[in-house]
């Protein structure tokens, strides 16, 4: 990547970031269902099991998957609504690089969420943890958070100019973040969880890695079709 | 479209005209790279299209009907953002000359969506030439534009020439005569009418136009 990808990558994250920022549509949306749908499990499971340490991980990775259709969903938003999608794709930017700007804004957003959702799923739900598996749960997060962001913003992209796209989108993304969520949750669980196994935690992490590596690959490969076709 | 077989001279100004359909802002949005043909070959400034897109991109300068400018940003901080992206030196001087240039450097810290229709097309068109552009593309770039606004435009169309180009799709047969080196008339998506605007009057344009749209 060159000086000026990184110029035109950080010029358009800025861009995200002000206008966040500025309309807090984005990430405060997704921070209020994510807090809503905590409490919920909170009274649907919390009070009633005398033991949910082995479910906290599920239940955590669940709403963050969910709460991530928020954000993936109003990706592109501006642009649409307030019509520059035209002055973006007639500027001389790669599409990849339109494509990682929109991706770590997600990273971003979900980061924020997480910060909300993974203390309250610690707090509701899990017995026993310590401040040392703090480092641990926040690699999970960055990595599956990458996964989240990089499919996202893709079928995202590949969704803009469909009239379907509200329909689309969660029907598109869902599916494809479900090993996400079996491995994060896994990797969380292994920390957590009652019998702590970092040799498993090691493994579902090098699987996210993998994961998202494998559709960044496939984003790089077929990226400029999305958006110029 | 159909059957277009074009060569637009380089450092020219064109006007396009015809009815609503005839395929104007199409032909625009393929010179544009925002649409790819089905069929045949495009390129600009020598660079086929798709293929070298990229550097083309960085010649164009586009504006359509409406700005192109995030509402909810700053007038600075639109330009900002789109000086980065075609890589324009010295951002910190350039964006503040741009919007002196369309009047907007008072009102260089509000937010887009606080200005008038007519305010935010000028701003339209601090980021249509901000990165001094080979090429415009506009595509009915007067509308909503107020008297003075017009005249800013009128006048960076009157910079066209010495190595920059201007291709304008307007309804305006007037102003296409008075903007352009050379008119096309398309009807249906073909080319039905290419004549240089020098000898032609208004009446007589306009009886042509007619003639030739059915």
């Amino acid at each position: 990547m060159s000086a000026s990808h990184v110029a035109q990558l950080v010029a358009l994250l800025r861009k995200d970031l002000r206008l966040e920022l500025r309309t807090r549509e984005t990430a405060v949306s997704m921070g209020l269902f994510a807090l809503v749908a905590m409490i919920i499990f909170q009274f649907a499971i919390g009070q009633r099991a005398d033991e949910t340490t082995p479910f906290a991980a599920g239940i955590m990775w669940a709403t963050i998957a969910l709460t991530a259709v928020l954000g993936v969903g109003r990706t592109w938003v501006p642009e649409r609504e307030q019509r520059v999608l035209d002055a973006l794709l007639v500027a001389p930017v790669s599409r990849l690089t339109l494509l990682v700007a929109r991706a770590l804004a997600l990273v971003v957003y979900l980061l924020a969420v997480e910060a909300v959702v993974v203390p309250l799923a610690v707090l509701f739900f899990v017995r026993g943890a310590e401040p040392a598996d703090a480092p641990l749960i926040a690699l999970v997060c960055v990595l599956a958070d990458l996964c989240i962001a990089v499919v996202g913003a893709f079928l995202a992209s590949m969704s803009v100019f469909s009239r379907a796209r509200e329909l689309l989108l969660p029907v598109l993304l869902l599916p494809s973040l479900v090993p996400v969520v079996i491995t994060a949750s896994g990797a969380t669980h292994a920390v957590l969880g009652p019998a702590r196994d970092l040799a498993e935690f090691r493994g579902y992490c090098v699987f996210l890695a993998v994961y998202a590596l494998i559709f960044s690959l496939v984003a790089y490969a077929t990226f400029d079709h999305v958006l110029d076709d | 479209m159909a059957g277009v077989d074009l060569h637009l001279a380089w450092g020219g100004r064109v006007a396009v005209v015809g009815p609503n359909g005839a395929g104007k802002s199409t032909l625009l949005r393929m010179l544009a790279t925002l649409l790819r043909p089905d069929e045949g070959t495009l390129s600009v400034a020598g660079h086929p299209l798709p293929a070298q897109a990229r550097r083309a991109r960085g010649l164009i300068g586009y504006l359509g009907h409406d700005p192109l400018v995030y509402l909810d940003l700053t007038a600075w901080q639109n330009l900002e953002l789109f000086g980065a992206l075609y890589g324009v030196p010295r951002l910190r001087e350039a964006v503040p000359a741009a919007l002196a240039r369309v009047g907007l450097l008072p009102r260089a810290h509000d937010a887009v969506r606080t200005f008038s229709r007519g305010m935010a097309q000028r701003l339209g068109i601090a980021r249509l030439t901000l990165h001094a552009p080979e090429l415009l593309l506009l595509d009915e770039p007067y509308t909503g534009l107020d008297a003075a606004g017009g005249r800013l435009l009128d006048g960076v169309l009157a910079d066209v020439g010495a190595g920059r180009g201007a291709v304008i799709v307007t309804h305006e047969l007037d102003r296409a005569l008075r903007l352009a080196d050379e008119v096309l008339v398309m009807r249906a998506g073909r080319v039905v009418l290419r004549a240089a605007t020098a000898g032609l009057t208004p009446d007589g344009f306009a009886r042509t136009y007619a003639e030739v749209t059915g």
